[in-house]
């Protein structure tokens, strides 16, 4: 890192690029990020990248005021449910998708999410599922020898857990209660979903039957399992830290979540794919994953584009890999647990205002309510599943 | 001749004053010109884009564009409509009534207090108060969270151990009351400092040998203070209530980071956060404005009684 600042200071006056990675770079791989940066400069002399990195809360308000005023970023890290509303406003300059490593392979996923009326405008960064993590010795302990293969067994296993280790307050399986990515999976465990295209308008799922069982299991696993409260969202406070603190037999989470579990915990920490109700049939986990795109309103941008080529390269897709990411590209894939529990997934709907259903929080509001009995599950979710409907319908 | 000399002098030594009379009059304007320019430049200005705005369809497209279109009076249509906007405002109105009783009435017992103790205790709770006041507002509210966390907050732990009930994991987020309850506290705590130094330098007008010679007369303590520092307060009252009202009506910091992002509804919107969420969250700037302009004719109506005392003290002799 100190190479890299006494580089920027000395090429102050060189051009340079502005680079918005999400802090998960920062925290899980900042090596790759150099090492990109470095291949960008012997290819580049003279021009430094600067990369600055933002937070998932923020980020877009920050990149909205600079498409107003200027001064904003060459490459930004977008998230790829963010994707759609921005590239139908424009934002974003479209790219030569055959200039990038693999990308007659990309996942197709991640490709779509950064497609917009044929043009592609994100480059795939790299996408991850939802793993369980959990403490190996903490299992042995109670006695636990096989792994849970169903929601049920989960649960029973739990009580194994709960039994030897009487602590108020800890949890067997960690969930924070409104983490929707966890939550949605039982919906789309059950056969529900969110919300569907029918002749042009979307019609919200929450209220199906399927859904509705799936909310339901979702509530009596959550009271079984995670004394997490019940209103809280997954990062107040980050999973990692209350297994860390020994508070936690188990959490679910992006695979890179074992970077944070704490130095006492490290050799005991193993990793497996979460199941779900039916044996043999992992949990539907979330499909997040990150585009990289180019804003209008940069005035690199074949540099910008360079530097994503050296970003995503087939190189850097598997150190990310290392990390225990999901690569970019189908032919980089592997059998990491990981890539296994991405077998079985689900995405949010690919609609303009889905960002506008995020950020109104209404699903995480959904499940406050039923967790803490405020309203009933049929209740939650009918007025959920009208709201969703009404938002992604808007103009 | 000389009636004609007269007249011209007279008419220049007339012509004179009304010069003089004219400078005089019109020097005070002349020196409020700087400051007039200089409001004109901070606050006209975006006023005027601010209304411009509020008449427009201004969204992520536009934004990209630098140009929006007009569309009159529909964003205010739209938000008059809008069942939410008046949920909000009667949640807000309520919220600002508590939580300017709550500063008033506290900051006057406190300073009460004040004049009543040692200067030992004056000195450590006046530092105290300038304490709180130097602390930064997002700062305060991490310190809040910490402490109201559900986890291993320090408040579940001290209820706990005080005995007050069983306050393990007791989570303070969990409804909209007990949300706004605590920005309530922080609201309040964070208000007081300025309330209680300036209600007890009001204190010190209070003459001595008034309260001496209807205490000689028999007047119990609240008769005194109904009768005789209450009238006295009433101008540094009706300054400092009308202030918190402003202040409380559009507070956004302490609801929007205490209650958390992710926590945001409209259940708990505040007017502000209610106008964060539709402008900048849904990239709808032109109705985000008009929410604005709303609020700040709500201000201006709200303010209307400081503005009078205000020029009524500066009328005084």
């Amino acid at each position: 890192m100190a190479a890299t600042s006494s580089a920027a200071t000395r090429n102050a006056k060189a051009s340079s690029i502005t680079v918005w990675l999400q802090v998960d770079a920062q925290s899980g791989w900042p090596d790759l990020v150099a090492a990109a940066n470095q291949k960008f400069a012997s290819d580049h002399p003279g021009t430094t990248v600067n990369v600055q990195y933002q937070n998932w809360g923020d980020h877009l308000q920050k990149f909205d005021a600079t498409l107003a005023g200027g001064g904003g970023p060459d490459v930004i890290e977008m998230g790829n449910t963010e994707m759609t509303k921005y590239m139908a406003a424009g934002a974003f300059a479209a790219l030569d998708k055959s200039s990038f490593d693999n990308s007659a392979t990309w996942l197709k996923g991640l490709a779509a999410s950064g497609t917009f009326a044929g043009k592609t405008y994100g480059v795939p960064y790299y996408a991850g599922s939802r793993v369980d993590t959990y403490r190996t010795d903490l299992f042995k302990q109670a006695g636990i020898t096989k792994l849970p293969t169903t929601t049920a067994q989960y649960t029973a296993d739990s009580k194994k857990l709960l039994a030897k280790n009487p602590k108020k307050g800890f949890s067997p399986l960690y969930i924070a209660g409104t983490d929707w990515y966890v939550a949605m999976g039982f919906v789309f465990d059950y056969g529900g979903g969110i919300a569907t295209r029918v002749s042009g308008k979307w019609k919200g799922l929450l209220s199906s039957k399927q859904s509705i069982a799936g909310l339901t299991a979702y509530k009596a696993f959550f009271l079984a399992n995670s004394r997490a409260s019940k209103t809280t969202d997954e990062t107040h406070p980050n999973p990692y830290d209350v297994y860390a603190q020994g508070q936690a037999a188990s959490m679910i989470g992006p695979s890179w979540f074992t970077c944070c579990v704490g130095k006492k915990y490290t050799a005991s920490t193993a990793q497996f794919v979460m199941p779900g109700h039916i044996k043999g049939q992992p949990l539907p986990g979330f499909l997040g994953g990150s585009d990289l795109a180019v804003p209008v309103t940069s005035s690199n941008k074949a540099l910008a584009s360079d530097w994503i080529k050296d970003f995503t390269s087939t190189a850097g897709e598997k150190g990310l890999q290392a990390k225990g990411n999901i690569p970019n590209a189908t032919n980089l894939l592997g059998s990491s647990v990981n890539e296994r529990a991405a077998a079985r997934s689900w995405f949010v709907p690919t609609a303009k205002h889905w960002v506008d259903v995020e950020n109104g929080n209404i699903l995480r509001n959904m499940l406050a309510q039923i967790l803490t009995g405020k309203l009933t599950i049929q209740q939650a979710a009918s007025s959920a599943s009208d709201n969703i409907a009404s938002v992604l319908n808007q103009p | 001749m000389a009636a004609a000399a007269e007249t011209t002098f007279d008419r220049s030594r007339r012509r004179r004053r009304f010069w003089n009379t004219t400078l005089q009059a019109s020097t005070p304007y002349g020196l409020i010109v700087p400051v007039l320019a200089v409001i004109g430049v901070i606050l006209g200005y975006p006023l005027y884009w601010l209304i411009r705005l509020s008449t427009e369809r201004y969204g992520l497209f536009e934004l990209i564009q630098h140009k929006g279109a007009s569309v009159g009076f529909d964003n205010y249509r739209s938000v008059l409509h809008d069942r939410i906007f008046w949920h909000t405002l009667l949640r807000t109105v309520v919220f600002t009534i508590a939580n300017v009783s709550l500063t008033i009435v506290l900051g006057m017992l406190i300073a009460l207090l004040l004049v009543r103790v040692s200067t030992v205790v004056r000195v450590l709770l006046t530092s105290g108060l300038v304490l709180v006041w130097s602390m930064p507002v997002v700062v305060a509210v991490q310190i809040f969270y910490w402490m109201t966390n559900f986890q291993n907050g320090i408040v579940n732990y001290v209820l706990t151990r005080l005995h007050v009930g069983d306050f393990f994991q007791h989570d303070w987020y969990a409804t909209t009351f007990s949300q706004l309850s605590l920005v309530t506290v922080l609201i309040v705590w964070g208000a007081l400092p300025f309330v209680v130094i300036t209600l007890y330098a009001g204190l010190a007008q209070v003459p001595h040998d008034l309260v001496e010679a209807a205490e000689v007369d028999g007047a119990r303590p609240w008769r005194v203070f109904r009768d005789i520092t209450l009238p006295i307060l009433r101008p540094i009252l009706l300054i400092l209530t009308s202030l918190s009202i402003i202040w409380d009506f559009g507070v956004f910091t302490q609801p929007f980071l205490l209650i958390g992002q992710s926590k945001i509804t409209p259940g708990n919107f505040l007017m502000s956060v209610y106008l964060f969420e539709e402008g900048y969250f849904k990239t709808d700037y032109g109705r985000g404005a008009a929410i604005s302009v709303l609020m700040l004719l709500m201000v201006a109506v709200l303010s209307v009684a400081y503005v009078r005392k205000m020029v009524r003290i500066g009328d005084e002799p």
